[in-house]
């Protein structure tokens, strides 16, 4: 009886403790072992690998671009269902609520800035984040899938973006969405099916609205969110981020910061994780432990984002005009930043510019990994033998940005050329 | 690496502090607390003290359903003593709003009354600006976009400054008025009386349609302009109507302040129907048949004494109507439109007639609106213009240049005279030589004498003689031209059409003019392609009929085959196209041309 009261006396003392212990399984690791039982036994943590190459960590190497990507992802999530709570996607409601979170709803300024900013950063991020992967020559076998899925999510990321212009329901939106919608006009065959199913509707209207907030709230992201999970998981399927062939004994841990223990009892990864793709083992010399030293890197990320998000949220309003009306078009109706390239190219010619050019583009991108299947150069920066391949894409970047540029700054009324000086 | 992610942390911290400090700490508590203050040292009884002591601030607002569109108006978060009369002198937005009998308040058993409560009216129903802001900027509309700031208060920062500073002021609140005091002698909206009554006598309504006032085609329909135009605009605009649109021909009428102020609070209620309108007096107002009688014809009517002659009458008319602010008659002139001074002599009844019914069937692309006036008014006006029959006196080739040319083609002979960018086609550049060299002398003489049909030029050939004419033309030559006759290689060009006219003929026409000329003359063959706004002169009107008809197939050919010196024609001989392909496109612009002849 007093051993029963006993014992259930222990489970009331230890429930605190026993509470802790069943969400986090592990104690603070301070052995190797520990480490690695950390890494791999946490649902969040184990998409990581235990063991991480320096090179990865190497902040001139990744410069974080995917990272960021992912957590501006994050931020527009959380931000963007709590602006759902108080957006309404109808003509005549929409623009009044963005007046209402502008000057009525609690932290409805900073919500709406975010996202705005925070979106405009992704598309940033993201293509900045293929440059990397190109530049490095990141997309060589095994690694091609991933660059497709990467693509994918490149384009998901702008249709994202796209979509979400269009809610505020205000003259920017409309005007850009009415622009943009007609570049995808021009596309053959399908180009005017295309836009109507887009818009449902010969213009941009109500069913419009509707279209693009369902795929703004729910489609896409869904689909981005599965992208996501599988450029993750092909990135440790493929061995973690890209290396040089043979380990050079770079100097890196200096710069990574990392914490380096010496090992007191060797033991096998290959114990702990197996799988065909797993090639850590080999490298242990020039890897660390995931547990302290990308998980620091990691969050310094996260909170670099979120601040840099916020204090630019805080200093600058995102952008709302008139509500709109269809018998003003401004002069010039602009597409958002990110396709005024494209706009620039259509003024030129309506389909080279805005379907044949990006078509071509997109699908050399696409092939690129295919065609292109040396392993020289994989893994550092502007690698000297990938000296050609660099410097077209650089030629392609560089196009893309000068367009760019004109289509925002160099364009005024009647797409006319202006100096902004 | 620690150092770095306590550096972002931090940052962080502080960014979601100041973010916090910024959302919690309001203006409008504050404002609230010192209205505490002021009404606790002002108050009397005890009881009244005890209410406000009592009392925290919180947001006040006002939810307006019985006005069209629910209205939301917080206004009285920071004015919150609105309606306490002991807060008669202080400062805003602490202010008591005023009281007034004239706006129907009364004042019974020692206190004020109000007609127009504000929880029945709110705020922004009559001030305009954003009921929902809780921040003065916001409320009060100084955001750009904002498409209602609080009217006669809020200058917004793109408004330009010499406009805004006409801009303020409580009268202009009576362009809201009428959003329910509709009745045009409402005694409460003098300005907008006398504003909708400029509309009529300053001619606005022979362009503009406002629904049931008046049905001019010419320039945008202002019906709902006070919903879509701020003052800045409606301003901005009557003082300088190409200051926002380049290309408008609206003429720059010449107003006192005092008048476009009237006439932009008349403009700026123009909001479609009125709140005292039901749906069906609206529905009855748009499918009425008939045409409303412009208010301006019973205004005239009331205003001119009884005369004798039809032509006395005339006279008054042209004068009630306001024509000469646009018009020139002998010393009075509205220096937008050209000169009545000698129109007996230059026209004849029929014409006069035909032009105030339909100016476009005489000049078809002038901008004179049909006015659509009674005829007796229409023959009474036109037994006037014809008693002006006394031909100018005589004078040298130069001031007769001065008097009845410059009007239009400029002193300096430049085609930019002062009425010159309300007529189409323009004047004629008189100083560029390469056009005035290259075409023969009787070209020249014949427009004057005869003018030239289609377009402003009148004849002259009444009211001058040969030999003034012959005068002007030689004063034109040395001193504006200044450069010989040029003696150009014979050309071949066939007297008559070559080509019979058939429908086939005018296909072919088509497609080649499909192929060369819209880029100019326009797909519809008007004059108006997309280069034309960047050619002077304009590319000519092909479906000008009058002109049409006047000009031989001669100088067709010509000037397709061979070019227009000094205009933008090119020769399109140059471009393969042969005497018979430029048959084929005479015949299609006689083809569109058919009536009329």
């Amino acid at each position: 009886m007093s051993d029963e009261v006993n014992s259930k006396w222990k489970n009331v003392m230890n429930f605190p403790t026993n509470v802790v212990k069943s969400i986090f399984r592990n104690p603070l690791p301070s052995s190797d072992r520990g480490r690695a039982a950390t890494s791999f036994t946490n649902f969040f943590l184990h998409i990581q690998p235990v063991r991480v190459s320096r090179q990865a960590l190497r902040p001139t190497y990744t410069m974080g671009l995917g990272l960021i990507s992912f957590f501006l992802f994050v931020i527009l999530t959380v931000t963007g269902v709590l602006l759902m709570f108080y957006y309404v996607p109808s003509t005549t409601q929409a623009y009044g609520r963005m007046l209402d979170l502008r000057s009525s709803v609690a932290f409805g300024v900073i919500l709406r800035n975010m996202h705005r900013w925070a979106a405009h950063a992704m598309v940033a991020t993201v293509f900045l984040h293929m440059c990397r992967v190109f530049f490095t020559g990141s997309y060589k076998p095994p690694r091609e899938f991933n660059w497709l899925i990467g693509v994918a999510l490149f384009l998901l990321t702008l249709l994202s973006s796209f979509t979400g212009y269009l809610l505020p329901w205000d003259q920017l939106a409309f005007w850009a969405i009415t622009v943009g919608t007609s570049i995808a006009g021009y596309a053959p065959l399908v180009g005017k099916e295309l836009k109507f199913i887009l818009l449902g509707d010969a213009t941009v209207g109500q069913e419009a609205l509707l279209r693009f907030y369902v795929l703004h709230v729910v489609v896409l992201p869904l689909v981005l969110t599965l992208f996501v999970a599988v450029h993750f998981w092909r990135i440790r399927k493929d061995g973690g981020l890209a290396k040089p062939e043979e380990a050079e004994g770079v100097p890196v841990l200096a710069a990574a910061g990392a914490a380096v223990e010496q090992p007191s009892r060797r033991f096998s990864i290959q114990g702990l994780v197996r799988g065909p793709f797993v090639k850590i083992g080999n490298l242990e010399e020039d890897t660390v432990f995931s547990w302290p030293n990308l998980l620091i890197a990691e969050l310094f990320v996260l909170l670099l984002t979120i601040a840099g998000v916020m204090i630019v949220s805080f200093l600058f309003n995102a952008p709302l005009e008139q509500p709109v009306n269809v018998m003003h078009p401004p002069n010039p109706a602009k597409a958002p930043w990110y396709f005024l390239g494209l706009q620039e190219q259509v003024s030129y010619s309506a389909f080279w510019g805005g379907i044949g050019i990006p078509g071509i583009e997109l699908l050399l991108l696409v092939l690129l990994p295919y065609f292109d299947r040396g392993k020289e150069g994989v893994g550092s920066w502007f690698a000297r033998q990938r000296i050609l391949a660099n410097s077209l894409f650089l030629v392609f970047v560089i196009a893309n940005v000068i367009l760019i540029v004109i289509g925002t700054f160099f364009r005024g009324a009647n797409w006319q050329f202006v100096s902004p000086f | 690496m620690r150092l770095a992610l306590a550096v972002v942390s931090l940052l962080v911290m502080i960014g979601s502090g100041v973010v916090v400090y910024d959302q919690f700490h309001s203006r409008w508590e504050d404002n609230q607390r010192a209205y505490f203050h002021q009404a606790l040292e002002q108050a009397k009884t005890p009881a009244e003290r005890a209410s406000l002591e009592g009392r925290q601030p919180k947001i006040e607002q006002t939810i307006v359903t019985a006005f069209g569109e629910t209205r939301i108006d917080r206004c009285q978060s920071c004015h919150i003593a609105v309606d306490d009369p002991r807060l008669t002198s202080a400062k805003q937005p602490l202010k008591t709003h005023p009281y007034s009998a004239a706006m129907g308040d009364v004042f019974r058993n020692g206190r004020w009354e109000r007609r127009h409560k504000f929880s029945d009216f709110g705020c922004t129903l009559c001030h305009d600006g954003q009921g929902r802001g809780l921040d003065a900027a916001d409320a009060h509309g100084e955001d750009p976009f904002w498409p209602s700031p609080m009217i006669g208060y809020t200058i917004q920062d793109r408004w330009s400054k010499e406009t805004a500073g006409h801009l303020r002021g409580a009268d202009f609140i009576q362009a809201k008025c009428v959003q329910c005091h509709a009745d045009k002698d409402f005694a409460g909206t003098p300005l907008v009386k006398r504003g909708r009554e400029l509309f009529f006598k300053t001619g606005c309504f022979g362009c503009h349609r406002i629904e049931g006032l008046s049905s001019g085609t010419i320039g945008p329909d202002l019906t709902e302009v006070g919903n879509e135009r701020k003052l800045d605009y409606l301003w901005g605009h009557i003082v300088d109507p190409r200051a926002y649109t380049a290309t408008s021909v609206m003429p720059q009428f010449k107003l006192s302040d005092d008048d476009k102020k009237a006439l932009v609070i008349f403009l700026k209620s123009r909001r479609g129907a009125s709140m005292s309108e039901s749906s069906v007096d609206q529905f009855r107002m748009q499918t009425s048949t008939t045409n409303p009688v412009p208010e301006s014809v019973a205004v005239v009517a009331a205003a001119i004494t009884k005369a004798s002659t039809p032509a006395a009458r005339g006279e008054q008319l042209i004068q009630g109507y306001a024509c000469l602010s646009c018009h020139k008659v002998a010393d009075h002139d509205g220096g937008i439109s050209p000169d009545l001074s000698y129109e007996g002599i230059i026209r004849d009844q029929p014409w006069l007639i035909d032009h105030f019914n339909n100016p476009r069937s005489r000049v078809p692309d002038s901008n004179m609106p049909a006015f659509g006036l009674p005829e007796s008014d229409f023959a009474d006006m036109a037994a006037y213009l014809m008693t002006r029959t006394a031909p100018p006196p005589a004078m040298t080739p130069a001031e007769t240049f001065k008097t009845l040319c410059a009007r239009c083609h400029g002193e300096k002979g430049d085609g930019k005279g002062i009425n010159a960018i309300y007529i189409d086609p323009a004047p004629r550049d008189l100083t560029k030589a390469e056009f005035m060299t290259t075409k023969p002398e009787t070209r020249f003489l014949t427009s004057i004498d005869q003018g030239v049909p289609g377009t402003s030029m009148p004849p002259w050939d009444k009211v001058l003689t040969d030999e003034q004419i012959k005068g002007v033309f030689d004063y034109i030559s040395k001193n504006i031209v200044r450069e010989p006759q040029k003696q150009l290689k014979p050309r071949k060009v066939p007297e008559q059409n070559p080509v019979p006219m058939s429908a086939e003929s005018a296909q072919r026409g088509q497609a080649i003019f499909t192929q060369r000329c819209i880029g100019c003359h326009g797909r519809k063959a008007d004059g108006r392609g997309p280069n034309s706004l960047d050619i002077s002169p304009r590319p000519r009107n092909l479906r000008n009929s009058a002109f049409i008809h006047n000009t031989p197939d001669r100088r067709l050919t010509e000037s397709i085959l061979y070019g227009v010196e000094g205009t933008a024609m090119p020769s399109w001989m140059d471009y393969g196209l042969t005497q018979s392909d430029v048959g084929d496109i005479v015949n299609y612009i006689r083809s569109l041309n058919t009536t009329g002849k």
